[in-house]
């Protein structure tokens, strides 16, 4: 296993990179005053992420008679040459709850699933693939996966975890960007320098806030290594997030494999340095930068916070500089200017980088995986399993103004996204589904699994943005905060918030969101795990958070229907599955409901009294009613409410 | 398991082919078997291990060890005096680098056959000397409580990595397949400095992260359905939800992920008989009870984690995690003699009971029972009679595992300032923790975002070299 390549040393590298830890090895920079470091080799350079982006077409075959856009010749051309079957297109209702989850984060309603299904419209998939891109829910669920990269949370972290009051200011800033189509490369912009661009706007300030997301201890000994703590921190996220770069393991020393060296990170802090303050036990907030003020930035030598080693001009990472572009400040901008200048070259059509990265996450997001499965990760080791694809995507991101709508719009248009999942008896030849014969069935988010059932119940307040939201939280869970640091919304409407708006603290994820792999917001994450566990179960089954949606969710229903029978349990499954039952499935819901209504009249329930329907209509039947309640329960527990074909 | 596990999975798999098995076989084993989608059969460990289970008693908030395990005649002799200026400057938390020295607050004695000397502080476990290793040379990174919690527990002083007891579950798997293998029994006095990523699983797998019990009737967060749910009621609308899911499975393709969902239901239902039966302590007899401390207001709350401990890792549990100590816990900068009064005499019983216990059913031999803190205590007073953090020279006790007792490892230099002889890094501890499991610490690891991790990180780290004795 030692001998297993290089990533023993690698992780040498990257394990620790706080300043008072003992660090294993040696940089060349350590006994010298002077600046030396490792050329840019050209066989360096030779590596796909870092040559230029090159476009490329792929001429559609006579026999094609299923490509949509160019997506899928690419595909296909991959899929032929390794003689794999490609699925056809998934029916109506799949498509419809694929696209409705994948785009807005929430089930379709029955509404739209009747409008789609039965439109005779030859355009119905693009119009209706439009309607859900022009949606707000479009930028509240996507917004959370920006957020995940941008390691946000509402808290600083560590010992006392204060609350980040501010914070929830960027989150909406980012749903609203999003939902603006705002140019990706203006999104980044502000991300870097919204001061800078537009200083009389506080709104492009709050954009900042994603350098500073990460977790902080306000009242650490020496504010110093707070603060060369979090420049380190935001340098290795911005390298990671916006470049694909891991530049955090060059903080220590160069990197193992990759053509970093350590004055490169440190390049890229110094473009950061001026723009960082820390005051004692204030939590970080926004970039600032005074005017003309002037902080010398050094390299670190093996990254120690105590330990300066040569000075060190701020500049561009060089081996994605392929084009070798000064870094040159526009001297009208009153502050530094040094964002700006990254911001442009980060954002320049020739980085061979940031829309490659780009593209291959909102891929990722689609599919399951990126081209390049290591999202944030370009360098050595990792490749694109369709090259052509990745540039293609990247280039026409570029052409048409950085549009990130305009990249879904290819994508969910395209045929590969439209395929069916695979069904019964089909064994697939690629079980990792990298050539995209089929699509990858997906268990949904935390996140999309409660939004869905307060969907389903009706109670999803439509309430947008604002301050970070409290819901309940179990006792038990209380008892592991410090006092006082969950107060429950008063007003019970925020307890149904999207989830996106709940309170993000990092010592205490939300209990639903944390069993189902919610990162903690302690580093940038750019693809989330997918674990099973019977902690899931348990808490679907038993939380109140379930048995509260379950009865809501049964009081709909009694309120929208006169008797429990048949168009009941339809619209029930059009609520939570997205679709109608089965003659079968009709047989086995009035079976049980009738048994289980007899067995609660019969169950010795003591006290326990009845879960009954929200609100619980009079004249209804209450054993009648809870067994309905029960119902909804094990509909929520279902595979097929969870996932996404 | 997801696809997407099963992805990694087979990556892993062929990637365990290319590498030559070792660690990730290992690993693997636990990898299938977790939440029971895979038949069990564990991969031969790295050497033969000499301990099957842990229980580590995490006394949060760093205890004192030149007055509970680290004697210092020299620090009586100086007490009063300022440090010496030969011992150089000191990072301190509270800026006590220039406080007057403070003596042990209580005599030391020799203790067992042995004679490993342990303070007044703790008479009961005093009697269990033969049985403990003590090494008096731990250190540590920071001086800060959740850095250091966190290095203690996952190796790295930064938030999110996983804990040891998430690496050893995903090394070693569970015994009990209706139960999880790493579990947390808090202190319910409060919250831990750091929080919940103390036990986090970090990258690995969430299946393999503490899950956190307590005692009492209901021991996991949504264990139990909610009062109006019978539990006849439940398993009645489960089965309609798994009827649901078959037919679900049926029209798809083999699909890992789903049949693991199916099977994850199946064993919550059963943890929901499983886990309240385990904390059921009123199947132990008075003889038990009384062992624990359990029948003295003072001791019963931590005896009765103590006992909790005891139950799961006899019925294969992997890894019992027992704190003490709430948000401030042992962390006497006001009065030592207060604080770790108080704490030993809520502890001292139910650990002695503990390890009597261990002993007498023959768990000891292949239980390894950890005791200690995430650092120690500076030999200068605070507020007079208090005592800020100390990372740099601590002690920490092990006991079972075939580990020959009664003796000390390392030193701190004379005031127990700094750790001086056979030192004993943090990373170094948790290394011959997996080494008395079977584990090369150098072996388990994990791949992530193109790293391959491990607990120990990528320097040196060093089993404590006679440890078994």
């Amino acid at each position: 296993m030692r001998n297993h390549k290089v990533f023993f040393g690698f992780s040498a590298i990257c394990w620790l990179v706080i300043g008072f830890a003992e660090l294993p090895r040696f940089s060349y920079a350590e006994t010298s005053e002077t600046l030396v470091e490792p050329e840019i080799r050209r066989t360096d350079r030779d590596h796909w992420a870092y040559r230029p982006i090159q476009r490329s077409a792929v001429s559609k075959l006579a026999s094609d008679d299923r490509s949509r856009n160019p997506i899928d010749r690419f595909i296909l051309k991959t899929i032929n040459e390794r003689q794999l079957i490609p699925q056809g297109q998934a029916d109506r209702v799949t498509l419809i709850r694929r696209l409705s989850f994948g785009i807005r984060g929430l089930p379709p309603t029955a509404a739209e699933i009747e409008q789609f299904v039965s439109s005779p419209a030859p355009d119905a998939y693009q119009q209706l693939a439009d309607r859900m891109l022009s949606s707000f829910h479009y930028g509240e669920h996507w917004g959370q996966h920006w957020l995940d990269l941008a390691r946000f949370a509402d808290t600083d972290g560590f010992e006392f975890y204060k609350e980040r009051a501010d914070a929830w200011k960027y989150r909406d800033w980012v749903i609203q960007a999003l939902n603006d189509d705002m140019p990706y490369d203006r999104f980044v912009a502000f991300q870097l320098a919204g001061d800078e661009l537009e200083p009389v706007n506080e709104r492009a300030r709050v954009a900042t806030v994603f350098c500073l997301s990460g977790p902080d201890m306000p009242d650490i000994n020496s504010q110093e290594q707070r603060r060369q703590n979090v420049l380190n921190e935001l340098t290795g996220t911005v390298g990671s997030v916006l470049l694909g770069l891991q530049i955090g393991c060059a903080q220590c020393h160069d990197h193992k494999f990759d053509p970093i060296s350590q004055a490169d990170f440190y390049r890229l802090r110094a473009v950061f340095e001026r723009a960082v303050h820390v005051t004692r036990n204030k939590s970080l907030n926004v970039l600032q930068e005074k005017e003309g003020q002037l902080t010398k930035s050094y390299l670190m030598i093996r990254g120690d916070w105590r330990r300066q080693g040569p000075e060190i001009q701020p500049g561009f990472p060089r081996i994605a500089n392929p084009g070798n572009l000064p870094f040159t400040v526009d001297s009208s901008i009153k502050t530094s200017g040094r964002r700006t200048a990254l911001a442009d070259w980060i954002t320049h059509p020739e980085n061979p980088l940031t829309a490659r990265v780009i593209v291959n996450r909102l891929w990722q997001y689609h599919f399951g995986t990126g081209l390049v499965p290591s999202t944030s990760d370009f360098g050595i080791g990792h490749s694109p399993s369709h090259p052509e694809l990745l540039d293609w995507l990247a280039l026409e991101l570029i052409q048409n103004a950085w549009s990130l709508k305009h990249i879904h719009r290819v994508i969910v248009n395209s045929a590969t996204y439209r395929q069916k999942s695979l069904a019964h008896g089909e064994v697939p030849q690629d079980p990792e589904n990298t050539w995209l014969s089929y699509f990858s069935r997906r268990r949904l988010s935390g996140e999309a699994i409660r939004d869905a059932m307060l969907a389903a119940s009706g109670s999803l307040s439509k309430e947008l943005g604002g301050k970070g939201v409290h819901p309940p939280l179990p006792e038990a869970l209380k008892a592991t905060l410090i006092e006082g640091q969950w107060h429950v919304s008063e007003r019970l409407a925020d307890h149904y918030r999207r989830s996106i708006y709940l309170f993000a603290r990092r010592n205490l994820p939300y209990p639903i969101f944390e069993a189902f792999d919610r990162p903690d917001g302690n580093a940038s994450c750019a693809r989330r795990l997918h674990s099973t566990t019977a902690p899931q179960s348990l808490l679907m089954l038993n939380s109140t958070l379930s048995l509260d949606a379950a009865q809501r969710l049964a009081g709909r229903l009694l309120s929208d229907h006169v008797t429990i029978g048949e168009q009941m349990f339809e619209d029930l499954l059009i609520k939570t599955f997205g679709r109608t039952p089965t003659e079968k499935e009709k047989g086995t819901l009035r079976q049980f409901h009738q048994n289980q209504t007899r067995f609660l009249l019969s169950d010795e329930r003591g006290d326990r009294g009845l879960a009954l329907p929200i609100p619980l209509p009079a004249g209804v039947d209450h054993h009648a009613a809870a067994a309905l309640t029960d119902i909804c329960l094990a509909v929520f527990n279902a595979t097929e409410f969870m996932y996404v074909d | 398991m997801n696809s997407n596990d099963v992805k990694n999975l087979s990556t892993r798999r062929q990637w365990l082919t290319t590498a030559g098995g070792g660690a990730g076989a290992l690993a693997l084993a636990s990898l299938l078997q977790h939440d029971g989608v895979a038949a069990p059969g564990l991969h031969p460990p790295h050497s033969t291990p000499r301990a099957k289970r842990v229980i580590w008693l995490f006394m949060h908030g760093g205890p004192s060890h030149m007055d509970l395990f680290d004697p210092k005649p020299d620090l009586i002799k100086h007490s009063g005096k300022p440090l010496p200026e030969s011992f150089g400057t000191v990072a301190t938390r509270r800026n006590v680098a220039k406080n007057p020295l403070l003596g042990p607050i209580k005599p030391f004695k020799p203790r067992g056959q042995s004679g490993l000397e342990i303070s007044d502080f703790f008479p009961r476990l005093s009697e269990c000397a033969d049985d403990l290793f003590v090494v008096r040379s731990m250190h540590g990174d920071s001086v800060n409580h959740p850095q250091s919690v966190y290095q203690v527990n996952t190796g790295s002083v930064l938030m999110g990595r996983p804990s040891v007891g998430s690496w050893t579950a995903y090394g070693l798997g569970t015994e009990n397949q209706d139960m999880p293998a790493f579990v947390v029994l808090p202190d319910p006095a409060g919250g831990l400095k750091g929080g919940p990523p103390a036990w986090g699983s970090g990258f690995l797998p969430a299946s393999y992260q503490g899950v956190t019990m307590r005692a009492g009737r209901n021991p996991i967060l949504d264990l139990k359905p909610q009062n109006k749910i019978s539990k006849q009621q439940q398993r009645k609308l489960l089965d309609l939800a798994q009827k649901f899911n078959h037919e679900h499975l049926k029209k798809r393709n083999h699909d890992d992920d789903l049949v693991a969902r199916i099977k994850a239901y199946e064993l919550a239902f059963r943890m929901q008989s499983a886990a309240p039966a385990l904390v059921d302590i009123r199947q132990e007899t008075v003889a038990t009870h009384k062992l624990y401390g359990l029948h003295d207001e003072k001791t019963r709350e931590f005896g009765e984690r103590c006992l909790l401990a005891r139950r799961m890792v006899e019925s294969g549990v992997r890894f019992v995690q027992v704190y003490s100590g709430g948000t401030e816990g042992w962390d006497a900068h006001q009065d030592v003699q207060k604080n770790h009064g108080d704490l030993c005499a809520k502890t001292d019983q139910p650990i002695a009971g503990l390890l009597r216990d261990l002993k007498q059913r023959g768990l000891l031999d292949d239980t390894l029972v950890v005791w200690g803190g995430e650092f120690g205590r500076m030999p200068m007073s605070e507020q007079g009679v208090g005592r800020d953090h100390n990372p740099w020279g601590y002690s920490y006790w092990l006991a079972g595992a075939g580990i020959q007792g009664g003796r000390a490892y390392g030193a701190t230099d004379p005031i127990g300032l700094r750790a001086a002889e056979d030192k004993v890094h943090v990373r170094d501890m948790h290394a011959t923790i997996l080494h008395l499991l079977g584990v090369d610490h150098a072996l388990l690891s994990f791949f992530h975002n193109g790293l391959d991790e491990r607990l120990t990180g990528p320097g040196e780290a060093h089993v404590i070299p006679d440890i078994a004795g």
